[in-house]
């Protein structure tokens, strides 16, 4: 079920608690109107029957017709039919010997002493009182209808509650427009981000925003700054990726070009197409290198988690290299006693971290060094062996395409900065150092919060 | 023509070297821009062509150290950023011409030409004496109209004496001028090309001044 905008549901959660307070307050208007009614009438007709029970009915009953009409006159004029109210008088054996002329007539006899009985008159619900005279022989019964009592304490209710069905419905009017007008900044806020240009990362204004939607502005803010900052990464590292291409693309441009030249010079030509594949190779490994670079940032948004085999991974890489490190006498050493630097994660990007380390140690060693590959307390270690480098050059050494001056070795100036980014998506740490021994770097579990980024 | 390349790409400096060459340079090519900056007071160069993504001492500081000195040298300046600013930088620097990479190795030399041609005060690349013509564009010699074949080295060495019309050059300004560093330059080297010289295109066109060196005179 779609769920309901909060607009919607504030509303409809207020009407609902609206409705329901006004029908608990009708309820009780109701009941403590009907109880003050029948409170106020018994009182009444308990009050009208003595004062009928203190005449003289022996009088009455003796001469029954003169008094009859007179009184009733008093009687009609002091009752309104409004109240409903009648009564009737009987003698000791029973029997009516005075009535209202009107529903008194039809009180049937059934006197409980100085108490109220509710019965049935003419069809109707009635209650009646019954009050003895002094002498005891007389029955002075007054009675009113149940129904004339309903309606009075009806109307009371209705009084009671009308102000109260006013006041609640105005309550609502007014909430519902406050409602619509605190929530037009949202709205405006929607409206402004359905219509943002895709490029546009610049923060959202909070202004005239209510203060508990601040915090979400202010996320969303960072949040967009993020994106701007990876999109910025992203284009400066397509326009360097641009600008490193060039340069192999030179060099394998003007070796082609002497290729060409070269028609009466067959060694030069057979030297310059030695160039052309050596730029070639060179070209596809920084392409290669910038791919590698680039599944490493895009692996921050991928969630392959496997357990990562660093021994056979190891090996494996040893395995690869061992062309290269026999042309110069390099030997491999391993210590893998213990845990890698991450258990688990992506093995094709353990096996970069790996990869480009022996890459730069067998490539950068001088002949006859060893590359010491060490797995210890979480921490991966590849040493090797007779190489200094520089203070200066170590500052910049994971920067992306820096290349050290004078650097004989063909590379990309990729391998370590692949690796810092690699290091960083499992929250390890890239370190490295001169040892007296050569050139060690360290990639360790744990990250030192300062280098948190 | 002798030119100095600071271009720290091994295939690219090595590329321009040999290519340059082929073409009728003489090239002295450093991989290091501390000692190409050096490499200037040491050589009479015509033309240089600087890399500006230089490890060490970049392209502009080299530029700027010849320029504050009152080298005049023309320079051609290589960078793989070839975007507006970095174009206008280069100029403003000294430089007095600009390629971006990828380049094309007959650019290089075109531009090497031209601005060499400039540098003399010399715009037409027809060099004249006599009957005899240099295109010093397609490096071909001819003589009354007619081609005459001549090595790379011959072709320099007439440029060069078509160059300082009426002046005495002595045997070590050419060597200097055609010969680059750790090519093989026999003793007699200069001798034997003049000697070759003179037969291709006429016995009397060079002269020697005893002890001093070569003389071509405008009749």
């Amino acid at each position: 079920m779609k769920k309901l905008s909060l607009k919607t549901r504030l509303i409809l959660f207020f009407s609902v608690i609206a409705g329901i307070m006004l029908c608990c307050s009708a309820f009780f208007s109701w009941q403590e109107s009907t109880e003050k009614t029948n409170e106020f009438f018994d009182t009444y007709q308990t009050a009208l029957a003595r004062q009928l029970a203190a005449a003289d009915w022996t009088a009455v009953h003796s001469d029954k017709n003169r008094m009859n009409e007179d009184f009733f006159d008093k009687i009609e004029h002091a009752d309104t039919e409004d109240e409903a109210i009648g009564f009737a008088v009987f003698n000791a054996s029973g029997k009516m010997i005075f009535h209202d002329g009107e529903n008194g007539r039809y009180f049937p006899y059934e006197p409980k002493p100085e108490a109220f009985s509710n019965t049935r008159v003419d069809d109707e619900k009635w209650r009646l009182v019954w009050i003895p005279t002094k002498d005891s022989q007389f029955m002075v019964a007054v009675g009113q209808e149940l129904d004339y009592r309903t309606d009075i304490a009806w109307d009371m209710m209705e009084t009671f509650t009308l102000p109260w069905l006013i006041g609640m419905g105005s309550l609502l009017i007014f909430m519902i427009i406050i409602i619509t007008l605190e929530f037009w900044p949202m709205k405006r806020l929607a409206v402004h981000l359905r219509n943002r240009n895709g490029d546009d990362l610049s923060p959202l204004s909070d202004d005239r925003l209510p203060t508990e939607v601040k915090p979400l502005i202010q996320s969303m803010n960072l949040l967009l700054g993020k994106i701007q900052s990876t999109l910025d990464r992203e284009r400066r590292f397509i326009a360097d990726s641009a600008h490193e291409l060039r340069t192999p693309l030179t060099a394998l441009k003007v070796q082609l070009e002497i290729a060409q030249l070269a028609t009466d010079d067959d060694r030069m030509r057979s030297e310059a197409l030695t160039k052309l594949s050596t730029g070639i190779d060179r070209a596809s490994r920084l392409v290669e290198q910038l791919l590698a670079l680039s599944r490493a940032e895009s692996e921050a948004h991928s969630d392959t988690q496997t357990r990562i085999d660093w021994h056979s991974i190891i090996h494996q890489m040893i395995s690869d290299y061992q062309q290269p490190a026999q042309e110069k006498n390099i030997m491999f050493k391993t210590d893998l006693s213990d845990a890698g630097p991450f258990s688990h994660g992506n093995p094709i990007l353990a096996g970069l971290i790996i990869r480009n380390l022996v890459d730069n140690a067998v490539r950068y060693s001088p002949n006859g060094a060893t590359v010491q590959i060490t797995l210890r307390d979480y921490k991966l270690i590849v040493l090797n062996t007779g190489t200094h480098v520089e203070d200066t050059v170590l500052e910049r050494l994971t920067h992306r395409f820096y290349r050290p001056a004078g650097q004989k070795e063909s590379g990309s100036g990729l391998g370590l900065s692949i690796v810092d980014r690699i290091t960083r998506l499992y929250k390890s740490t890239l370190t490295y150092r001169n040892t007296s021994d050569g050139f060690e770097v360290t990639v360790s579990a744990q990250e030192p919060s300062s280098d948190f980024r | 023509m002798r030119v100095l390349v600071i271009e720290d790409d091994a295939l690219i400096g090595d590329g321009l070297k040999t290519g340059l060459e082929k073409l009728g340079f003489s090239v002295d090519w450093f991989d290091d821009g501390a000692d190409g900056a050096e490499a200037l007071f040491q050589m009479p160069y015509d033309a240089v062509v600087l890399d500006l993504g230089l490890p060490g001492m970049d392209g502009m500081s080299i530029l700027k150290s010849w320029r504050d000195k009152e080298r005049t040298e023309p320079v051609l300046i290589l960078t793989a950023r070839g975007d507006v600013d970095n174009r206008i930088a280069g100029l403003n620097g000294g430089a007095d011409d600009y390629l971006a990479k990828p380049f094309s190795l007959l650019e290089v030399q075109a531009r090497l030409n031209a601005l060499i041609r400039r540098h003399n005060g010399r715009p037409n690349p027809e060099l004249k004496i006599g009957n005899i013509c240099l295109n010093t564009n397609t490096r071909s010699v001819s003589r009354n109209g007619q081609a005459v074949s001549l090595s790379p080295k011959e072709i320099t060495i007439l440029e060069l004496l078509l160059l300082n019309k009426n002046k005495v050059l002595s045997r070590e300004t050419i060597e200097d001028k055609i010969y680059a560093w750790g090519g093989d330059v026999q003793s007699n080297a200069v001798e034997v090309h003049i000697h070759h010289l003179r037969k291709k295109l006429g016995q009397d066109i060079i002269k020697t001044i005893p002890k001093i060196g070569y003389i071509l005179e405008d009749k």
